[in-house]
C-alpha cells in the first residue's frame, strides 16, 4: 500500500485541470446575470459542491446497509470516507449557498427546505463522528455507524419533505415576491455549459477524493491493527 | 429601472470560501497520509524490537 | 422475569416475551417511581420556563402551545429514554435478557412498549395541566391521535438509539445528539397536526402530517425491529 496507483494519479492530475476548467467557464466564459450580478457565478459551485454532498450521502447508506449484510470491514472503511467527504461538501455548499443569500435576499440565512435538510444532515454527521469516538471496539463501532447512518439514509428523505411542506404552508416572505427577487433566473446556453461542466468536474473530484480517503482508512485500520499488535 | 448591483466582492467570497475549504480539506488527507505513514513505521520496529 | 413457555404457538411466546419484558419495567416502576417523577417534575419546570422565556398573549399562546407542549414531551421522553436504558444495562438485566430463549426483538418491543407507557403517563398528566394553567382546551380527539403517532415515533426510534448510546463512552449526552437531527420530521409533523388542530383546522388540510407521522412510525419500526440484533449483540 505504498505507492500511489497509476489510474489514481491520473485521476489526480484529471480533477484539476478540470477544476481549473471549470471555474474559468463559470467565472469568465459564463456571461454576468442580469438582476443580481456577479455573485450568481457562486451558483455553478454551490450546486455542483451540494451534488458531491448527495454523492456521499447515498454512498455512505448504501455501504451501511452492505456492511450490515456482510460484515465486511472495508465497508465500514467506504462508509467512513463517503460521510467525511459528504460532510466537507456539503459544508461547502450551505456557506456557498448562504454568501448567495446575503445580496439576493438581504438575509445570510433562509430556511429554504434544502439548505436546511443539509444542515441537518451535517448534524447527523456530527453525531456519526462523535458516535464512532465514544466506541472503543472496532466491531461494535461499525455496527453502530452502518446502524445510524442506515437510520438517517432514511430519515433525511422524510425530514426534507416535512420542511418542504412546512414551507409552502409558512412561506418566509424576504423581499419582492417576483421570480428574480426569489432568487430564480433563466439560464443562457453558455450558462448551462459551465453548469452542467462543474457537475462533471465535481463528480471526477469525488471519485478521485472518494478513493483517497478509502486508501487513507485502509491505513488506518493497518495501524490499529499493529498497535493491538504491539500491545500483545 | 435598477441599477445593477455590483455583487462581485461576494462572488470572490463565494469562489475564495471554496478554494480554502477545499485545500484545507486536501491538506489534512495528505497530512493525516504522513502521519499514519510513520506510525506504521514506528510500530513495525517496536514489533520487531520486542520479537526477536 | 416471568418463564416463558415452551408449548404455544411462536407468535404466542413472541407476545408472551413482549409483554414479560414491558412488565418488568413497568412493575419496577410502579414500586419506585424513580423515573416516572423525575419525568414529571422535568416536564412541568420546561413548562414553567417557557412561561417566563416566551411571554405569550392569550393569542399567541395558542399558536406556541403545540410547540411548547413537543418541546415538553421531547425533552422529557429523553428522559426516559436514558433512565431505562441505564437501568438495563447496570444491572445486568440486557446480559439476562440475551441469555433467554427468546428473539432479541422482543427486546426491542417490550422496551419500547415500557418506554411508550412512561411517555403516554407523562403526556396524560402534562395536558389537562397545561390545559388549566393556559385555558386552552386540550380535550381534541385530533390532538390526542396525533400525541399517539408522534410518541410512538418517537420511542421507536428512541429506544433503539438509546440502546446504541448507553453502550458508548458518553452515554448520557449521546442519546439527545443522535436522537434529535434524525427525529425531526416527528416533531414538525406533530407540531403542525397538533396546531392544525387546536385552530380548528379542517383534517384534510392536517392529512398530509398526519401521513408522514404514520410512514415515519410504520418505517422506522420496521428498521429498528430488524437491525436490534446487530445494537446488542456481543
Amino acid at each position: 500500500m505504498n505507492k500511489k496507483p497509476v489510474p489514481l494519479l491520473i485521476l489526480d492530475i484529471l480533477s484539476l485541470v478540470l477544476l481549473v476548467v471549470a471555474a474559468y467557464l463559470a467565472l469568465v466564459f459564463a456571461p454576468m446575470e442580469a438582476t443580481m450580478g456577479n455573485v450568481q457565478k457562486v451558483f455553478y459551485f454551490h450546486v455542483a459542491n451540494a451534488w458531491v454532498g448527495m454523492l456521499g450521502f447515498i454512498s455512505a447508506g448504501v455501504a451501511g446497509i452492505a456492511y450490515l449484510r456482510s460484515h465486511d470491514p472495508k465497508w465500514d472503511i467506504v462508509e467512513v470516507a463517503a460521510v467525511e467527504i459528504s460532510l466537507v461538501f456539503f459544508l461547502i455548499a450551505i456557506i456557498l449557498g448562504s454568501i448567495w443569500a446575503r445580496p439576493v435576499w438581504n438575509t445570510w440565512w433562509t430556511w429554504e427546505p434544502r439548505l436546511t435538510t443539509a444542515a441537518i444532515t451535517e448534524l447527523i454527521y456530527l453525531a456519526y463522528f462523535m458516535l464512532r469516538n465514544g466506541i472503543e471496539d472496532p466491531n461494535r463501532r461499525a455496527r453502530f455507524s452502518a446502524v445510524y447512518t442506515l437510520i438517517g439514509s432514511v430519515s433525511v428523505p422524510i425530514t426534507f419533505m416535512a420542511i418542504r411542506f412546512f414551507r409552502t404552508i409558512h412561506p418566509v416572505v424576504i423581499g419582492s415576491q417576483t421570480a428574480q427577487a426569489q432568487g430564480g433566473f433563466n439560464m443562457s446556453p453558455d450558462m448551462k455549459v459551465a453548469f452542467f461542466f462543474s457537475l462533471f468536474t465535481f463528480t471526477v473530484i469525488f471519485v478521485d477524493l472518494f478513493w483517497h480517503r478509502i486508501r487513507l482508512g485502509i491505513l488506518e485500520n493497518k495501524v490499529e491493527e499493529l498497535k493491538l499488535k504491539v500491545m500483545e | 429601472m435598477n441599477t445593477l448591483p455590483d455583487t462581485t466582492n461576494y462572488m470572490i467570497a463565494g469562489y475564495a470560501v471554496f478554494a480554502v475549504v477545499f485545500s484545507v480539506f486536501i491538506t489534512s488527507l495528505a497530512f493525516r497520509w504522513k502521519k499514519l505513514k510513520q506510525d506504521i513505521q514506528t510500530l513495525e520496529e517496536l514489533g520487531k524490537d520486542s520479537n526477536p | 422475569m416471568a418463564r416463558t413457555e415452551k408449548t404455544g404457538t411462536k407468535s404466542g411466546n413472541f407476545m408472551q416475551a413482549v409483554f414479560a419484558i414491558a412488565w418488568k419495567d413497568l412493575a419496577a416502576e410502579l414500586r419506585s417511581r424513580e423515573l416516572l417523577s423525575a419525568m414529571l417534575v422535568f416536564a412541568m419546570l420546561v413548562i414553567l420556563i417557557f412561561n417566563f422565556a416566551l411571554k405569550l398573549d392569550a393569542k399567541t399562546r395558542l399558536t406556541a402551545t403545540s410547540g411548547i407542549l413537543w418541546v415538553t414531551f421531547t425533552f422529557a421522553g429523553t428522559l426516559g429514554l436514558n433512565r431505562s436504558m441505564a437501568v438495563e444495562k447496570d444491572r445486568g438485566c440486557l446480559d439476562g435478557l440475551l441469555l433467554a430463549p427468546v428473539d432479541r426483538s422482543t427486546i426491542y418491543f417490550g422496551k419500547l412498549l415500557s418506554n411508550l407507557v412512561f411517555m403516554f403517563i407523562v403526556e396524560v398528566i402534562v395536558l389537562p395541566l397545561y390545559s388549566l394553567l393556559y385555558n386552552i382546551n386540550l380535550f381534541n380527539p385530533g390532538l390526542i391521535l396525533i400525541i399517539l403517532l408522534g410518541s410512538v415515533g418517537y420511542i421507536a426510534i428512541g429506544t433503539l438509539l438509546a440502546a446504541m448510546a448507553v453502550q458508548t463512552r458518553t452515554r448520557d449526552v449521546m442519546l439527545p445528539i443522535l436522537l434529535f437531527p434524525v427525529v425531526i420530521p416527528v416533531v414538525v409533523a406533530a407540531v403542525e397536526a397538533t396546531g392544525g388542530f387546536l385552530q380548528g383546522l379542517d383534517i384534510s388540510e392536517v392529512r398530509y402530517w398526519i401521513n408522514i407521522l404514520l410512514v415515519y412510525d410504520i418505517i422506522f419500526i420496521s428498521i429498528a425491529f430488524m437491525v436490534f440484533d446487530y445494537v446488542v449483540e456481543e
